[in-house]
Parts: structure tokens; sequence; C-alpha cells
């Protein structure tokens, strides 16, 4: 374990201090000896260890995930964001740096990574919620909401005193939480607003999304501080805005990096960890360390990109990956780069702007939340044109979400403009951003062969 | 006889929206669910369409070249119809109001938005309705459909407009209830099937038309109603959506011996369940009907409870024995429910049969043995 831990980036000091409690919330999980020696093979394999800021980046995810299984037991009251709710951590961030009592954090992200992608344990927590509501099979419910569901169902996290969702872009994951009410006696709320905008609308118009996320943001925050017991005040907010800001900018700038970069620096296994990293809970106490761990990775990454140094050879093929990295499984990314293929930039990773001149933080946070993105294809398909000529992209790999309608209903779509407008060959993969089980090794292989082998003779 | 005069009319309806259009009569298409006030476009001149076209694999195959297998049958029977051109009303339509209900429709809209070939308004439907900023934002979205339709049709909707076909509805919803609660007594005078058949027609016939033949169909069949009880199970039809054409589940249900008595579908039948109130102000009196006093589809937030309490209302109210749960594949928030519902009718005895179809699978020999299976357990239920 020990080992493992100072692999994971975890200090003399850490293991000191954390040792018990690591110990105790993998023994809740299931982890046994077994699963150490394995997860040490797998993080050698498909992640660079040996970059410090690597390793200080799954330190911050293993303590969240020890955090959240201990939460209860260590006396905190538990406010969990369940699925997608996008910046919820802001708030999070003002519970977590207002009181040592509230524990406030994303249920799933820091889970799939720990679970999934180190110990590859993620199946009977699949499994779990499958035999629930979210059944396998041809309806494709999304994995990420069985994690949540299967570790509510296994008690694996303690029950929470508030479950949180967003719904605008996604039925399943209120519906979740309605039946997690319904059938857990759980006390959950829903942050939504209204994807309705048309190419009709005026700029004065464009914010009533955005202002009914403000008021539905604020209705939260109320419920929120009933369960605390203090306010959230607007300079909280502001100040977990500031702060998370700083945080923000550095994993951009970082991305930037490895997506302006040929060789890409970077197998795009990691990807995945800039998205949890983003998604996680800090406290201004805490902030520091994650600003340190993106600060150390991004003078890391220079270093070899001063050098000449990367994953794949220079001049492999770019390629546009739809979607993020998957969050369980580093296999298909490790796989891609294995085979000299440059996954550069994943579109949906890119980081959603505050506006700081805004003076009403509900306002800035709603409308750069809830408001202006996920307008629709009309304004997606030309976004991805942009990016594919911006980044010289070679190729397309449309690795849809199957569990999340939203992003499959936009697939074929996508792929015919960029056929059409570009003529850039596009790989679609309808595959599963949160269930390993979807991996298919040799049929990946072969038809990864194929894309590269299109790309290259287009270049020729 | 008013089946004649119905079916003859639905037969050159097409035809007749033709000349409509020539004459400068704009057509507009809406999706279903029941949160699109007919009324608005009714009164703007318009001709309000409901597309609810579905059970057709081949349209639902067709969509497969646009939108991929995890979008339901329904969903992509849309895009196909229009990709296909072979049926008249999805080519007649000027305009689409796509309420903003779930992902499967919400695409849909996106896609022919995209496509740039249809004008397309999103109407914003709040997925929680307990505060008033919730329900002022659906009803401002009513007005700025009213301002819409009035710029694209350049007719201008008057109070008076608004209130006459919000009158002509609620006649047309009465008189569906009428006939829907005649199916309360033992000896039911019509079958789902032709209940249903009924509503979808409502949809695509000149309301005024389709008013006079729901009165004489009503007093056709109270005169015949029937209080002799019989062993035949009786069902309570579940689901999100029976599109027009997707009969073949009622069908092989009356093939097996048993009856649908009442149907709570969310999507193609018409919701008739009450009057929307025509005093006051008109665009609150819309909102509350088509939002707030009404039983939610289940993609509403927090609704599943709600969506319990009316099926065993309706259960004791229609003297059911037994539940088909009717979904379409890929409908997650359907699929999710079920797993409640039948937990919750198992506690009180009702016996659930889950079928689920592409409209490919709702035909076969296989779900004709599940629900022969299910009438034997039922009828000894009875």
């Amino acid at each position: 374990m020990i080992e493992l831990l100072k692999l994971l980036g975890f200090t003399a000091g850490d293991i000191n201090t954390e040792l018990p409690r690591v110990e105790k919330a993998f023994g809740k999980v299931g982890i046994i000896a077994g699963d150490i020696e394995a997860a040490k093979l797998r993080l050698k394999k498909y992640y660079d260890m040996e970059l410090e800021g690597v390793r200080k980046a799954f330190r911050l995810c293993i303590l969240e995930f020890v955090n959240s299984v201990l939460a209860r037991e260590e006396g905190k009251k538990i406010i969990i964001f369940g699925f997608m709710i996008p910046g919820f951590e802001t708030i999070g961030h003002v519970l977590m740096s207002k009181s040592r009592e509230v524990y406030a954090a994303h249920l799933s992200w820091s889970f799939l990574l720990i679970m999934g992608c180190v110990f590859g344990k993620l199946e009977p927590i699949l499994e779990a919620a499958e035999k629930k509501w979210l059944r396998a099979g041809a309806v494709t419910h999304c994995a990420n909401l069985k994690t949540l569901l299967g570790i509510v169902d296994l008690g694996i996290v303690p029950r929470p005193d508030l479950m949180v969702t967003s719904g605008f872009m996604c039925e399943t994951a209120p519906k979740t939480l309605d039946l997690l009410h319904e059938l857990y006696g759980m006390p959950v709320c829903c942050w939504d607003t209204c994807l309705d905008r048309g190419p009709e609308d005026s700029s004065e118009t464009k914010d009533r999304a955005g202002n009914l996320a403000k008021k539905n943001l604020r209705r939260l925050v109320e419920i929120i501080q009933e369960i605390v017991g203090f306010q959230i005040t607007d300079d909280m907010l502001w100040e977990a805005l500031e702060a998370r800001s700083r945080f923000d900018d550095i994993i951009s700038k970082l991305q930037r990096l490895i997506h302006s970069s040929d060789p890409l620096p970077l197998s795009p296994t990691h990807d995945n960890l800039w998205m949890i990293l983003s998604c996680l809970t800090f406290s201004n106490e805490t902030i520091s360390d994650a600003i340190d761990t993106a600060v150390t990775l991004y003078r890391e990454l220079q270093e070899r990109v001063d050098k000449g140094l990367g994953a794949v050879p220079k001049g492999a093929p770019r390629v546009l990956g739809e979607m993020f990295a998957h969050h369980a499984d580093p296999r298909l990314e490790h796989l891609a780069c294995e085979m000299g293929i440059a996954i550069v930039v994943a579109t949906a990773a890119s980081t959603i702007r505050l506006d700081r001149t805004n003076k009403d933080p509900y306002e800035a946070m709603s409308v750069a939340w809830g408001g202006s993105h996920s307008t629709g294809l009309i304004q997606s398909v030309p976004m991805q044109m942009h990016v594919c000529k911006k980044m010289n992209i070679d190729g397309v790999l449309e690795r849809y979400h199957a569990g999340c309608r939203t992003v499959a209903g936009d697939a074929l779509v996508i792929q015919n403009a960029v056929k059409k407008e570009l003529g850039i060959p596009v790989l679609l993969l309808e595959w599963e951003n949160f269930d390993p089980r979807v991996y298919k090794h040799e049929e990946y292989k072969r038809r990864l062969e194929v894309f590269k082998t299109m790309m290259t003779q287009r270049a020729d | 006889m008013e089946e004649t005069r119905l079916t003859e009319h639905l037969k050159n309806r097409p035809a007749q929206l033709k000349e409509a259009k020539k004459d400068g009569a704009k057509i507009i298409g809406y999706f279903p669910g029941n949160y699109v006030p007919e009324e608005i476009i009714y009164a703007s001149g318009a001709v309000p369409l409901c597309l609810i076209h579905g059970g057709n694999p081949r349209p639902a195959d067709a969509g497969l070249s646009v939108m991929p297998q995890v979008i339901c049958p329904f969903a992509r029977a849309q895009i196909g119809e229009r990709l296909l051109k072979e049926n008249p009303y999805y080519d007649l339509i000027d305009m689409l109001v796509a309420p903003v209900t779930c992902q499967h429709l919400k695409k849909v809209a996106e896609i022919w938005e995209y496509e740039g070939k249809l004008h397309v308004f999103k109407l914003g439907v709040p997925h929680q309705h307990n505060n008033d900023f919730e329900l002022e934002y659906f009803s401002d979205r009513l007005k700025a459909l009213k301002n819409r339709l009035q710029s694209f049709t350049g007719n201008e909707i008057t109070e008076e407009g608004l209130r006459q076909a919000i009158a002509l509805y609620n006649r047309m919803r009465r008189l569906l209830r009428k006939i829907s609660l005649l199916r309360r007594t033992a000896s039911p005078p019509l079958s789902a099937l032709e209940f249903i058949k009924l509503n979808h027609a409502s949809f695509y016939a000149d309301p005024v038309f389709m008013v006079e033949v729901l009165d004489s169909v009503y007093h056709e069949l109270e005169s015949k109603q029937a209080y002799a009880s019989t062993d035949t199970p009786r069902l309570l039809l579940l689901g999100p959506n029976i599109g027009l054409g997707d009969y073949a589940i009622l069908e092989l249900i009356e093939e097996t011996g048993a009856e649908v008595v009442i149907e709570e579908i969310c999507e193609g039948i018409r919701y008739y369940w009450h009057d929307i109130e025509n005093k006051g102000d008109i665009f609150q009196a819309l909102t509350r009907g088509y939002l707030l006093d009404r039983i939610p589809c289940a993609f509403m937030r927090y609704s599943t409870r709600e969506r319990l309490d009316f099926a065993l209302k309706l259960i004791d109210d229609f003297n059911v024995s037994g539940v088909i749960w009717y979904e379409l594949q890929c409908c997650e928030t359907y699929d999710s429910e079920v797993y409640y519902f039948t937990e919750k009718m198992s506690e009180r005895d009702i016996p659930v049969l889950v079928v689920e179809s592409d409209y490919t699978t709702a035909t076969g020999g296989q779900l004709k043995t599940r629900l022969q299976a299910f009438v034997e357990i039922l009828k000894g239920v009875v």
C-alpha cells in the first residue's frame, strides 16, 4: 500500500497522516492486496508516473475519494453533486472553506478514476445499478449515473444530506435523483434551466436561459444554506470563483500547451485527469495544492516540449477527439497513442469563462454554465469546424457517448458535416464514456489502423 | 356513419391543406407531449398539425442516416418521415414548434433547425415549476410564440381569437374526456384502439369538423353502453408514446382476449383530462393548463410519485386488473421509471407487463406469447 501511495504522489508526511484513512476507505470499497499490485502495473502502463505533476494529480483524486467514503464517520454533513452539475465545485469550495463540518463533492469523478482507471474494479458498481433502474441492454443508460447509483446502493458512500444535479442537458440524472428520493428517502434538488435558444434570438434575449438558471441556482443555494446552517454570501462566492479561476487558468494553459505541441508531449490517457482535477472540490486551504499540481505539470511538460520529446512521434496524425477521454478506462487513448495517433484535443474539454465584470456571482455562474453553451447544432457544428482548422486536425475521432442523447444525437450530423466541409476522415465510434466493459481491443485496433491509413494517405 | 365521414375527411385533408397553403395559410407542425397550446397557432389563422406518425419501422430506419440507434424510434421516425417524403403532412409544414421536452425530440428540432429548410421555434418548457419564476418563464415563451406566429403568418392574434380557439379546443377535450369515461362501464362501448384512433384524428382533422364528429360519436356510444360484466381482463396502458400507426400492441392485446380500458401516455395522445380556463389572463390560463394543472410527463422533475398516484387512480376508476407498460426502446426516463412503477404496483398485487418496442419487435410471436401468459395470469387474478 505504501508503495502505491508513493507512486500516487503521497509524501512521507502524507503517508503518516493519511495511511489509516486510505486503508479504511479502500477496505470499505473492497480493495484487496491483489488490487494494489494490479493498480501499480496499470498506473505505470497507462500514465506517465515519472512526472511529479501527474503523481500529484492522482494524490488529489485519491484524497477526494477517501474523503467521500469516510465523510459521515468523520462527522460531516454531506452535499453530493451527482452527475452533471457544471461549476458546482465553486459552491463546494465555499462550503468546505467555511466549515470543516461540511463535505461537498462531485461524487462520480474521483470514483470513476480510482475504481475504473486505477483499480479496474468498476464493474460491481455498475452491475449494482443495473439491478436497479439503470438496467443493462439496448436502452443504453449512462454509466456515469450507474456509477452514482451503484455507489449509493452498495452503501460505499454514506447517504448524503442533499444530492444535487443539473438537468438541462439530461433527463436521466434528474430521474435518477427523483427515484433515489422516492426509494431511498434521499433529499434531492435539481438545478435547471431551459436550452431553448434559436438563431432568431437577439442578444437581449440570449440571457433568458441564464436568468432562469440564476433563479434556480439561488433557490438551490437557499436549500443548501438550510442544510449546512450558515449563509453563503456573494463575497464568499466571488472569493471561491477567483480562487478556482486561477486554477482553471493554469489547467487551460496546460491543455493549450499539450494541444499545440508536436510531438504531443503526453499521452491522451491523461486528458481525463485534467477534467477530473477541474471538478474536484477544494477549499481556500487546499486550492494551493491544486494550483501547485498544475504548475508543476506545466513546467515539466514545457521542458519536454523544449526538448522535443513526446508520447507519439513528431508529425503523427493529429486527431480531434469528440468528448472527453474515457473516464474509467484509459485503454482506447493508450491504444491510439501506441499506434502513433495524436489525439490532440477533446472538444468537450474547453473551459467555460466567467464574466468577472459581472457584479452578481449567480448571474456570472449561471450565464457561463447554464446559459451560454449547448445552444444546438447550429452553433456547435461551425465551432467544430473552426477547432479542426485552427488545430490543423487530420481526422476526427467521433467517440460519442451513447448513454447521452444530447451528445449521441449530434454525432452523425457532425460526421457528415466534417466529411463534407473539411474532407478529413471521421472515425465514428459508439461507446460509453464511463463504462470500461465496452472496450473491444481488436475491433478498435483494426478501425484505428484504417483511420490512420486514411489520414496518412490524405496527407501524402 | 361518423367513422366514414371522418375517414373521408382525413383522406382529403392533405389536399385541403395544400389548397389552403396556396391561399396563403401557414401549416404549423408541432411535437406531441401536450406542451404546445394549439390555441395560439389556431388563433393566428395557421393550421396546427401535431407530428405523431410512428410505429412504421421504415421511417425510423431512414432516420438512422442522421441519428444513431440510441435515439428513440419515434424521434427517428420524425426525421425519417421528412427524408422519405412519402407522408404529405410532414412535407406540408412551414414551421415547427418544438417544445423543449425530452432530449430525443429536442434533437430532431435541432437537426431540422441546422438543416435550415424549416423555421423552428423552440418553446422552452421548464422541467420543474414549483416557483412563480418558472411559470412566468413558460408564460413569456408562450407570448414569444404568439409574436413569432404573428410575424410568420402576418396575422394579428387577438384576445377574442384566442378565447374562441380555447373554447373550440375545450369542446374537443371535453368530448374526448366524455367518450373516454364511457369506458369505465363493465363493457366499454369502444375499444382502446378505436379511442386512440379518434384521439389521433383530432390532431390532423379540421378542429371544427372534429368537434362535430366527436359530438356525434359520443351520443352514438352513449346509447350503445352496456353494463353486463364480462371476464375480459381490463388493462391500463402506460408509457411514453403511441404514434399514429403504432397500433400493433393494441391489436395483439385485443387478440389475446384482454382489453385496454384506459391509457396514460405522454406523447401521441391528446391530453383531455381538464379544460383550459377561458377567463382572466389568457397566458396565465394557458400556462396553468399546459404546464401546471396536468399530469407531468416522466421527464419532468419530481414527477414519478405524481404519475404513480394518477395511474393508481385510473386503476381504481376504471376497475383495472393489470398494467401494460409500453415503452419505446432507448427512452431512458420511462425505462428508469418502470422499475419504480413495477415495485409499487407489485405491493398492491397489480401485475405489470413491460413491453419494449423499436417498431420492429412489437409484432412478433414472442410478444404474443408473453401477452397470452399475462392475460392468463390476469384471468386467474380476476
